[in-house]
């Protein structure tokens, strides 16, 4: 029993995962082959670490030219909780003759907890890379091949045009609305004079019958340009003959709105309610122009 | 005290309602005015582009314009111009103009006018090397390196650049060569040869 106690607690003691400083550590690269002069190679190391320690930034390496063929043009790095994600961005300048092996150097990534300070190495990366030319280049009248110079690109004008276009649309936009509020569109209101009514009529039931009747006057009234009396139908043909197909219904209206404001003793009933929507159903299809 | 009373009866004449109609028509006017504004000003940049264009497409055809028109226009008129400079042979123009507009424009545009200075160099540095003119191929070829290493840290994917740079990195090898430890251990007599300027004429 002693002896399997002993073997557990030195197992326990030599395990040490809870004492490790950094708990994941990670280099990812992109494939090693097919890279060319000029190419830039990302380099992500994520590195997860116990709570307490930090990431000194000093260690990593310095943004600029590491030697003579590789240049560091970025280096990003995010911390989230005790996770670091290391972002470097190589860029090779190497001219090799035939398909060549080379090496983006290891550096060593320290950590401080305290004032005590622990090292994670990053290792070196292997990689290839390849000519762009062969080895024995064509020539031309000039000499050497080498690819023309880049021709000028034309300014770009969309977005001029865009904004042309919307400052022209917003413009006619408010010239609409402006000529509207001050009534350079009767042909246009007067077309849905009837439309309006029947909304508002759908509303109103037969005890309501004042109001419906006063709306249809009123409409009538406008189409009209002046108040229209039943005497004066006849003058209101002339000016739109295209209402003579509903003149018996008029006929009707007018009679009833007589009857209603100045007889005593007027039941309405439901009929005669939709009768004038009726009525207004015809006019709106005229003013519509689909009748 | 007289304005105050001019006020009292200009509040006491005119409504609320009146007044919000006032605003709401003097505030419609402005937006219009200012879109016509706005209106005006991108039809004048339009036409300026329309104009630019032009230059830019008569400069790339082989043809030269006043420098006054380009002195003062968008960077992509000198660049058009050192362009039409550098298709004539006149490097030394080419290159005052190109220097003008070496810290103008987008990323882009300068990896362009980076690249376009880089092939001066490498031109003349080329013709430098076929007289066997060693010393003056020497710094144009370190020269037109420089230049297509920057647009290349601009833009990395600059194919043009980056097939040119082989040009002049073979032109000029690099003095230090990397040795890795499975290349072949001969290397040694050339390294005494990696700075001669010229390029293999053929295998041994």
């Amino acid at each position: 029993m002693r002896i399997v106690l002993i073997l557990v607690l030195s197992l326990l003691g030599c395990s040490g995962s809870i004492d490790e400083p950094v708990s994941y550590f990670n280099v990812e690269t992109p494939r090693p082959f097919g890279y060319v002069i000029g190419d830039e190679i990302p380099q992500r190391i994520v590195i997860e670490t116990r709570s307490g320690i930090s990431l000194q930034p000093g260690s990593l390496p310095a943004k600029g030219q590491i030697n003579r063929w590789l240049n560091l043009n970025q280096v990003t790095v995010k911390q989230s909780g005790r996770r670091y994600q290391i972002d470097l961005r190589y860029q090779v300048f190497y001219a090799p003759l035939a398909v060549k092996s080379l090496t983006l150097p290891g550096f060593t990534v320290q950590f401080s907890q305290g004032e005590k300070s622990i090292g994670q190495s990053v290792p070196a990366w292997t990689f290839t890379l390849s000519p762009l030319r062969e080895l024995v280049a064509r020539q031309t009248e000039q000499g050497e091949y080498m690819r023309p110079d880049s021709p000028p690109s034309l300014l770009a004008n969309t977005q001029t045009l865009y904004g042309l276009a919307a400052s022209l649309s917003v413009a006619a936009l408010i010239a609409a609305y402006l000529s509207y509020l001050y009534g350079c569109f009767p042909d246009r209101l007067r077309r849905t004079l009837f439309k309006q009514a029947l909304r508002k009529l759908a509303g109103l039931s037969k005890s309501d019958m004042e109001q419906a009747l006063t709306l249809v006057h009123r409409v009538l009234n406008s189409l009209n340009g002046q108040p229209l009396f039943h005497n004066r139908l006849s003058q209101f043909y002339r000016r739109n003959p295209q209402y003579l197909q509903v003149s018996s219904r008029l006929d009707w209206f007018f009679n009833y709105s007589n009857r209603y404001f100045f007889s005593d003793g007027m039941i309405v009933v439901t009929q005669d309610l939709q009768q004038l929507k009726d009525l207004c159903e015809q006019c709106r299809k005229i003013e519509r122009g689909s009748q | 005290m007289i304005r105050r009373h001019l006020w009292t009866r200009i509040y006491s004449r005119v409504n609320g309602q009146t007044m919000i109609r006032t605003i709401r028509h003097m505030t419609l006017w402005a937006a219009l005015a200012a879109s016509l504004a706005a209106f005006v000003y991108s039809a004048g940049a339009l036409y300026g582009i329309h104009h630019d264009n032009d230059l830019i497409r008569q400069l790339t055809s082989g043809k030269d314009v006043a420098v006054n028109k380009v002195i003062s226009g968008e960077p992509e008129l000198r660049l058009a111009r050192a362009f039409y400079f550098q298709q004539k042979h006149r490097y030394d123009e080419a290159l005052s103009t190109l220097s003008l507009i070496m810290d103008k424009g987008d990323r882009k545009f300068q990896a362009k006018a980076r690249y376009n200075l880089g092939n001066l160099y490498l031109e003349q540095a080329v013709q430098q090397a076929k007289t066997m003119n060693i010393n003056e191929a020497l710094p144009l070829a370190g020269l037109a390196k420089q230049a297509y290493r920057q647009a290349l840290a601009l833009d990395s994917g600059n194919w043009d650049a980056k097939y040119n740079l082989e040009v002049a990195m073979r032109l000029l090898p690099e003095m230090d060569r990397v040795d890795m430890p499975d290349d072949e251990p001969n290397n040694q007599k050339s390294q005494l040869w990696t700075t001669v300027p010229g390029f293999p004429r053929g295998l041994p």
